[in-house]
């Protein structure tokens, strides 16, 4: 039914069939919808699954993944990593730091490239990152391809929630050259959450999703509402990741390599690159043993080198690095003007998200009403670093019978950029003599139009009155038992007092009405179920439905949408 | 729900009184991703609203 007129992409009249990709810097996933509905990540004919994003060239025979890694020790300059974030950048802005084990890029024509010799000949090529996204894509799509049996068309790829206009675009360009139509860019956090939704949980929670990452930490505070996601705030640190704890235990080793013979197996470049591949084998594999043993042959000047670590030692020496990732995430929280009791679920994302000791840190930052998912922390956890592949290929499935100009439409401002309610609607009831209580029928932060129902409880007999308002979050804090003050000697009590205190204070979130916006009278009888139905419409209009549960009649009432102001002011 | 005293209703509506509007919103962008949004979207585009969209 299509008659697009884009002969390049070849789509016409062939099956679509979409995958959804994770391309990161250190590793990229593919995963589809197998044929029972469920996505499912791909491995590629290495049987892997995390896919290591490098290639290598050696005698003109191009290597990927896993194997291309592997050629970091001994040819290290004609293999390349670490490139996705110089796509679409140029190269004054770039951190070349995470290449100096592998090809250095360079500087062409404004944009980065290599210099590798990726043919037979002698003499370099030099390649744009844009053709080696080309390269490591069409590697991708050729794994799912095989594992299928069907050829793929289009992708969603999952990208991270500061990739400017000239990155996604670059990366676009990047895909086509592979034969690869990009659907649409979703971000990575989003298809983080939407890879834990799938499972029927639509529940309207306020999530932090840290994606933890090899060289990059990026963490978004997202509203999910109605299975609807706003994201309030994000975080980034491009200097955090694994390799940070990598380094730990490749200083660590090195270390006691240099008590033993004398030589430092960080000076020598292929000492340190055989040092780094094992250290990141010893990282994973005390993510699931509390020790591992490290063994290099030759590490440096025909020194075999073997030694064993244990999980609490790595812990204590990492201790500074773990640190900085729950830090990272308080910060974010703190950025959506959040309380860290406000955070319903926490969901860890990426390969670092394995580590045991990060997810505990965060178990007990977070109060113990938040569910933490991760491996070590939560049974249902999805294994993390497949989560944004996963979400990805749901999204493909979603659209990809979609027509090119409806993804166009739907994904412009015009649709995604929506009113939202600053504060929660709810009802206000009365709980003992004089004091009140709110609860929350439609959540702050909820895109308009929304409709949601509650059903509560009527506590006596007679008319009532069911007063909604807006209602905001308070963060109480209550003071322990007052410990005697005898100790403290009245000179030079002033602002100082929080140091001081031993004792931490109890605090809760509670909800309270700031503004009635209209009441509405029901007779009923006590112990029946009234069930409320809150409708904002798109003008910001609300109307108001209270019924008896299971009853067909109930009252109604509208509230007209607020005066027009310009600009949005108050 | 507490109890009224000497209460009235709007004018057309015994029922119920209006007492005021909603807070200014704040705009926002939506993550144009999930099941959800594409029937948000939906609804969007063609100006239609909950309970027409249930009906098709």
């Amino acid at each position: 039914m299509s008659e697009e007129v884009d002969g390049a992409s070849s789509t016409e009249g062939v099956e679509q069939y979409a995958i959804g990709i994770s391309f990161g810097n250190s590793n990229s996933s593919i995963a589809h919808l197998s044929a029972d509905g469920k996505a499912e990540v791909i491995a590629n004919e290495e049987g892997d699954r995390l896919i290591p994003s490098f290639l290598s060239y050696v005698d003109g025979e191009e290597f990927h993944g896993t194997q291309a890694k592997a050629q970091l020790v001994r040819n290290s300059r004609n293999t390349i990593g670490y490139f996705r974030d110089y796509l679409g950048k140029d190269f004054k802005s770039i951190d070349p730091t995470p290449c100096h084990g592998s090809a250095h890029p360079q500087e062409n024509a404004s944009t980065v490239a290599f210099s590798i010799q990726d043919t037979e000949s002698e003499t370099p090529n030099t390649v744009s990152v844009s053709e080696i996204t080309t390269r490591h894509l069409r590697r991708l799509k050729q794994s799912a391809s095989d594992f299928s049996g069907k050829a793929v068309t289009s992708a969603v790829i999952a990208i991270p929630t500061d990739a400017s206009e000239a990155q996604t675009e670059a990366l676009a360009d990047a895909a086509e050259n592979a034969q690869l139509n990009v659907l649409q860019f979703i971000s990575e956090p989003i298809a983080a959450l939407m890879a834990y939704d799938s499972r029927g949980d639509h529940k309207d929670k306020l999530v932090v999703v840290a994606d933890l990452g090899g060289n990059r930490s990026d963490i978004a505070v997202v509203a999910s509402r109605g299975g609807m996601y706003s994201i309030l705030a994000a975080a980034h640190d491009y200097e955090l990741g694994g390799v940070k704890l990598d380094q730990v235990l490749v200083d660590h080793f090195a270390k006691e390599f240099i008590k033993k013979h004398k030589i430092d197996p960080r000076d020598n470049e292929r000492s340190l690159a055989k040092l780094k591949l094992e250290a990141e084998a010893v990282k994973k594999a005390l993510s699931l043993s509390a020790s591992a043993t490290l063994s290099v042959e030759s590490l440096a000047e025909g020194f075999d080198f073997r030694s064993t670590v244990n999980r609490t030692r790595y812990e204590l020496l990492a201790g500074k690095v773990f640190q900085s990732f729950t830090r990272l995430i308080e910060e974010a929280v703190k950025k959506a003007d959040l309380d860290l009791l406000d955070i319903e679920e926490v969901i860890l994302s990426g390969g670092t998200a394995h580590t045991p000791k990060i997810a505990q840190n965060l178990k007990s930052l977070f109060s113990e009403h938040t569910t933490v998912f991760a491996p070590s922390t939560s049974p249902t956890a999805i294994n993390p670093a497949f989560l944004a592949a996963t979400g990805a290929a749901i999204q493909a499935s979603l659209i990809q019978e979609f027509e090119k100009e409806d993804i166009e439409q739907s994904t412009h401002p015009m649709v995604t950029v929506t009113p939202h309610i600053p504060n929660a609607i709810g009802i206000e009831i009365e709980a003992q003599e004089g004091t009140s209580s709110f609860e929350v029928v439609i959540p702050q932060d909820s895109a308009v139009p929304v409709r949601k129902t509650k059903v509560m409880q009527s506590l006596s007999d007679g008319e009532m009155v069911l007063r909604v308002c807006e209602g905001q979050r308070k963060i109480k804090t209550t003071k322990p038992e007052p410990r005697s003050k005898a100790e403290t000697n009245g000179e030079e009590d002033s602002d100082e007092d929080s140091d001081v205190e031993d004792e931490e204070d109890v605090r809760e979130r509670i909800w309270e009405a700031i503004k009635p916006l209209g009441e509405i009278t029901a007779r009923v009888k006590k112990g029946l179920k009234v069930e409320v139905t809150v409708n904002v419409g798109a003008d910001l209009s609300i109307s108001i439905t209270a019924r008896e549960l299971g009853a067909k009649t109930g009252v109604r009432g509208n509230i007209e949408k607020p005066e027009v102001t310009e600009n949005g002011q108050a | 729900p507490p109890k009224p005293e000497g209460w009235k209703g709007d004018p057309g509506n015994p029922n119920f009184r209006a007492l005021g509007t909603l807070s200014p919103p704040v705009m926002r962008k939506i993550e144009p991703a999930g099941p959800h949004f594409l029937a948000f979207a939906r609804r969007k585009r063609h100006g239609r609203t909950f309970s027409e969209d249930e009906r098709i």
